[in-house]
């Protein structure tokens, strides 16, 4: 059934959220996504931040971190849901990019902003699976919340020099 | 003596190793201390500048709206007879019309972004006649000040000479119009603008350089920020939000490539963008080497 659903190819720094279902696609490399899901509703919504924190250059958008989570957040209560009524998957913040000059783990802290701003808006992180060293790529049904994983190895990245 | 027990020697390369590693953690605190004090202030500073953001959205928007509505009325009360008294104030209403529809371009992107909700649509562009579109656009303007705008395509045999590369032609016109905007405004009365475009090694790159006033040094750094502007002085000629460069940059973050801005006071500024040409995986979800992306095989994790 969920196989006639809507495709959405969800980009870097950008969210989604629909109360009619889809199938969201993402691909994760040191970037986090964070699945939120109403259990009562049935719908959910999804964002795949790049870096944790905002700095204040640019646009505020949700290509940080505590940007992305607090908007998609925002935007599930303001359709009608309850915070006690939301659970949360997170995945990603691997180390896919070689980590000798990485800018101080930038997945792991992709990983901790998700974990920390999670808890303390007290929405329960019920599945996850991040840092290593390979992307991910993820499929999220917003309308069961059930989140598919398959791991991508660096074959690319690492062992074919560039010709 | 039993193995378990560690010699001096031993002991002492355990502490040095521990002791550097101590080291290394604490000048990443340090590193990351530094960073959120400037975000810090950066916070404040954003802060301030929302404030004035809008203090100065009603003079810009409320000015042009009472002077498209004044020379419409001048307009309307026109006899037949010296109806070619007509066409200067409809340039005007058009110039003012003209900057209103563009300032709210970019408001609305500016929000799109905020909010995650820009869409890629990659399509195959006639970069050749986008640029030109976007230069004719904005003629009125560049003959107001007798600019010159010069503009060179340079094909290349990989793409057949032809102008067509694979991009989001709306946001590459947003780009290109901001860009030619800001040239255009902080040009010098009667200089040449100079862009060149063209395709090497499957990124589009694109020049422009202008003869203006150049940005200070000190502000190069913030120029991409939100309602940042060269002058803030609410009356300034310097009108727009400070939103067109934030824009741009988020537009070119977004199809993956780069910016580069060197300017010199009182010579003139050169800004060069590169945008490589989207990896198949993007546009469509799926990478083209099969199934190793897909989900109904074997391998997948179900959470």
């Amino acid at each position: 059934m969920a196989d006639n659903f809507p495709i959405h190819y969800l980009y870097p720094a950008a969210m989604f959220f629909s109360a009619e279902p889809h199938l969201v696609h993402t691909i994760l490399g040191s970037c986090v996504s964070v699945c939120l899901y109403d259990k009562e509703r049935k719908y959910g919504g999804i964002n795949h931040y790049m870096l944790p924190f905002w700095n204040g250059q640019g646009l505020a958008s949700p290509k940080y971190g505590n940007i992305a989570i607090e908007k998609l957040i925002d935007q599930m209560l303001r359709k009608g849901s309850r915070k006690e009524n939301l659970i949360a998957k997170v995945f990603g913040g691997g180390e896919v990019i070689d980590t000798s000059s990485n800018l101080f783990n930038i997945g792991k802290r992709n990983i901790e902003i998700a974990e920390v701003m999670l808890k303390e808006e007290g929405i329960k992180i019920v599945a996850s699976d991040t840092a290593g060293k390979f992307g991910r790529k993820i499929q999220f049904n917003t309308q069961t919340g059930a989140v598919l994983m398959k791991i991508i190895q660096r074959t690319v990245a690492t062992n074919t020099t560039k010709e | 003596m039993s193995k378990l027990q560690l010699t001096d020697q031993e002991l002492l390369n355990e502490l040095k190793i521990r002791m550097e590693n101590s080291i290394t953690s604490l000048n990443q605190l340090t590193e990351l201390n530094k960073e959120l004090k400037l975000a810090n202030v950066k916070l404040n500073e954003s802060e301030s500048l929302k404030s004035h953001f809008l203090s100065n959205i009603t003079n810009e928007l409320v000015n042009p709206f009472a002077s498209i509505l004044g020379l419409s009325k001048a307009i309307m009360s026109i006899g037949a007879s010296d109806f070619e008294k007509a066409k200067p104030l409809a340039q005007l209403i058009y110039s003012e019309a003209f900057n209103l529809d563009f300032q709210l371009r970019n408001i609305f992107a500016a929000a799109k972004v905020e909010s995650g909700q820009t869409m890629i649509d990659i399509n195959n562009v006639d970069i050749n006649s986008l640029i030109n579109s976007v230069i004719d656009v904005y003629g009125y303007k560049s003959k107001q000040k007798k600019l010159t705008v010069n503009f060179n395509y340079t094909t290349s045999e990989e793409y057949c000479n032809q102008f067509i590369f694979p991009t989001d032609a709306e946001m590459l016109k947003l780009i290109m119009s901001n860009i030619v905007n800001n040239s255009i405004k902080f040009s010098s009365a009667a200089s040449n603008i100079e862009i060149n475009a063209g395709v090497l090694d499957n990124e589009l790159f694109i020049s422009i350089r202008d003869q203006g006033k150049g940005i200070p040094h000190d502000h190069l750094e913030r120029i991409f920020d939100r309602f940042e502007k060269g002058n803030k002085e609410i009356n300034s000629v310097n009108e727009g939000y400070g939103l067109g460069l934030s824009v741009t940059k988020a537009y070119i973050d977004i199809l993956g490539g780069r910016i580069e801005l060197t300017s010199e006071e009182n010579k003139g500024t050169l800004i060069i963008i590169s945008i490589p040409k989207p990896t198949e995986q993007v546009p469509d979800g799926f990478a083209s080497d099969g199934n190793e992306f897909l989900f109904n095989d074997v391998g997948n994790q179900t959470f």
